[in-house]
């Protein structure tokens, strides 16, 4: 029950902070659209000016950018929130939970996780619309393939929420690594077999097979399900390692509660 | 007496990528009994921070045990946890974006206390800090004192048996350091919480402490019961009122033999503030001063206050 009430808590200010700064939020998810809007246009221009001669190519758009939104969260949700923590001096109080930082940490990932759900969820409506493509929204397939797809990108946050204990201003490292998120989405799976050993590739092949190809989770190839299992370990478990380590020398300077 | 916070021969050397490591506290050790409060004491740089956080968790101890209530901190830190809260920064560990309610709901949950269950307690330290007309505004609304208030209602939440209060009252006006104290004696008072703080408002250490612990440049230098300290002091703190001013001849004859002795004037009165070690110094002045006719009105123990007893102990000059 205790680390409930710490879950609980860590969703009931995301909830809070969604509802008191709607402006924030509805920017957030026009934001996006209009991101999305600009790729869209963007490659339609590129590939024949109609929806049509996208083909495939659209539907990939849809589900790369959707994972994207995803993405993006979760690496900000642990990089800038770590820094935004020591900026306003409440991470040394969240060290200090008895059910220790790393259950506080899940816990928050796990409360943005669910907000994001249903922000993304909104986008993805949007887009679409937007495309008049209807993809497969099988909730109990695409809402583990997701968690599996970013957690290899919530070990890259912890990494750099490691570095940001540190070092402090790691900002420019963060915008860049954002991008680079994109590179890990958009680059086409067959260009190198060691595509699938980056955080996201394969991951995000697997949903389009699920919200292009209509298929489910049990019916997606084994192989592939156990590899991304195994890679998104490996990303979060080396993320949190080296998290761990970096939180260490940050105890043993004091730099927990400096920025 | 129940001692629930014991820190033996705490060191912390902080590391340097090219210099030596800075030591910040060397060897301190303490014990602080249950409903105890007591105050830390130091000038800037002395290691008040640095011991309080290592108590807290926060910064790894080179070396030392730190037992909080039969628990070593190093060892078990989730369960040290559950037995220590602190404020730290002043306003700064709050949510600004949050109301004082949820404020205090937040840190009552990463406790991993359920809300429901200490609802009434939050009511009652709305009610205790004065934040009931404040309860539904963001905390960045409110005013520093208002928020110094609630980060420490933050820390109380977490219903801790331990309380470590790093400078509680700084940077806040007068009226707001009073109201503030005002509170803080309150919950001494209850003898609810043991308390360890530091700060360098020495009428908040007088008021609500009854023991101070004094640390310069990382050591332990006096650990005592403050009315002992007052009492030390007062002994041999005197005031002489003269009538009169005093000549300069004079002046430097009395510095000469008393090089601490201060000098103060009014427009017909002097005042020679003197510690006097010894009785026959007493009279010595007493002598120097019939030499030079002057009058004297009286003479009396001078009241110390905690600030000058805390300087000459920096200083080295109480032994």
């Amino acid at each position: 029950m205790r680390y409930l009430a710490v879950f609980m808590a860590q969703l009931k200010i995301r909830y809070i902070y969604l509802k008191r700064y709607y402006f924030d939020t509805i920017s957030m998810i026009v934001t996006m659209f209009i991101i999305f809007l600009l790729i869209f246009y963007g490659s339609m221009a590129l590939m024949g000016g109609t929806p049509a001669d996208m083909g495939e190519t659209l539907e990939g758009i849809v589900v790369g950018f959707m994972v994207w939104s995803f993405a993006l969260v979760a690496y900000g949700t642990l990089s800038w929130g770590m820094i935004e923590e020591a900026q306003q001096g409440t991470l040394e109080q969240l060290y200090m939970s008895p059910l220790g930082f790393g259950w506080v940490t899940i816990s928050r990932v796990a409360a943005h996780f669910i907000i994001n759900v249903f922000t993304v969820f909104i986008v993805l409506l949007l887009m679409m619309a937007t495309t008049g493509k209807w993809l497969n929204l099988d909730i109990l397939s695409l809402i583990p393939l997701v968690l599996l797809t970013i957690a290899g990108v919530y070990g890259i946050g912890f990494f750099m929420g490691g570095l940001a204990l540190v070092f402090k201003r790691v900002q420019s490292a963060l915008q860049i690594l954002q991008f680079v998120l994109v590179i890990f989405i958009a680059a086409p799976f067959g260009w190198s077999p060691f595509m699938r050993f980056l955080p996201l590739s394969l991951g995000t092949r697997l949903i389009g097979q699920v919200m292009i190809g209509e298929q489910t989770l049990l019916q997606l190839p084994p192989g592939d399900v156990l590899f991304l299992v195994g890679n998104s370990a490996v990303y979060f478990g080396l993320g949190f390692l080296t998290f761990k380590f970096f939180e260490n020398i940050a105890r043993d300077r004091g730099l927990l509660g400096h920025y | 007496m129940e001692t629930v916070l014991r820190v033996k021969d705490l060191t912390k050397r902080y590391p340097r990528r090219r210099d030596k490591p800075v030591m910040a506290v060397d060897h301190v050790s303490f014990s602080v009994d249950k409903n105890e409060v007591v105050g830390l004491l130091g000038p800037n740089g002395a290691g008040k921070t640095t011991t309080i956080k290592c108590i807290a968790g926060l910064i790894k101890a080179t070396s030392g045990e730190i037992w909080l209530n039969g628990v070593e901190a190093q060892r078990q830190p989730k369960k040290a946890m559950e037995r220590v809260a602190a404020l730290l920064e002043g306003n700064r560990n709050i949510y600004w974006r949050l109301t004082p309610r949820e404020n205090l709901e937040f840190f009552a949950g990463i406790q991993g206390h359920q809300v429901r269950k200490v609802k009434a307690y939050i009511d009652e330290l709305i009610e205790l800090f004065d934040l009931k007309d404040k309860e539904k505004t963001s905390a960045r609304m409110l005013s520093r004192g208002m928020q110094q208030k609630l980060a420490l209602a933050c820390a109380l939440i977490r219903q801790t048996e331990i309380l470590l209060l790093d400078e509680p009252t700084l940077g806040l006006d007068v009226e707001t350091s009073y109201e503030l104290r005002n509170v803080l004696k309150e919950m001494a008072a209850r003898g609810e919480r043991t308390i360890l703080l530091s700060s360098h408002d020495m009428h908040v250490v007088q008021d609500i402490c009854e023991r101070v612990i004094v640390i310069n440049n990382g050591r332990v230098v006096v650990d005592d019961r403050v009315a002992n300290l007052m009492k030390l002091f007062q002994v041999s703190a005197y005031r002489f009122e003269l009538e009169g001013h005093l000549v300069k001849e004079l002046e430097m004859k009395l510095k000469e033999r008393f090089p601490l002795l201060a000098l103060s004037s009014t427009d017909h009165r002097t005042y020679i503030d003197a510690d006097l070690v010894e009785g026959s110094e007493l009279y010595e002045v007493l002598d120097i001063l019939k030499a030079g006719n002057i009058q004297v009105k009286s003479i009396g123990h001078k009241e110390p206050n905690l600030e000058e007893i805390f300087l000459a102990i920096v200083k080295g000059e109480l032994k």
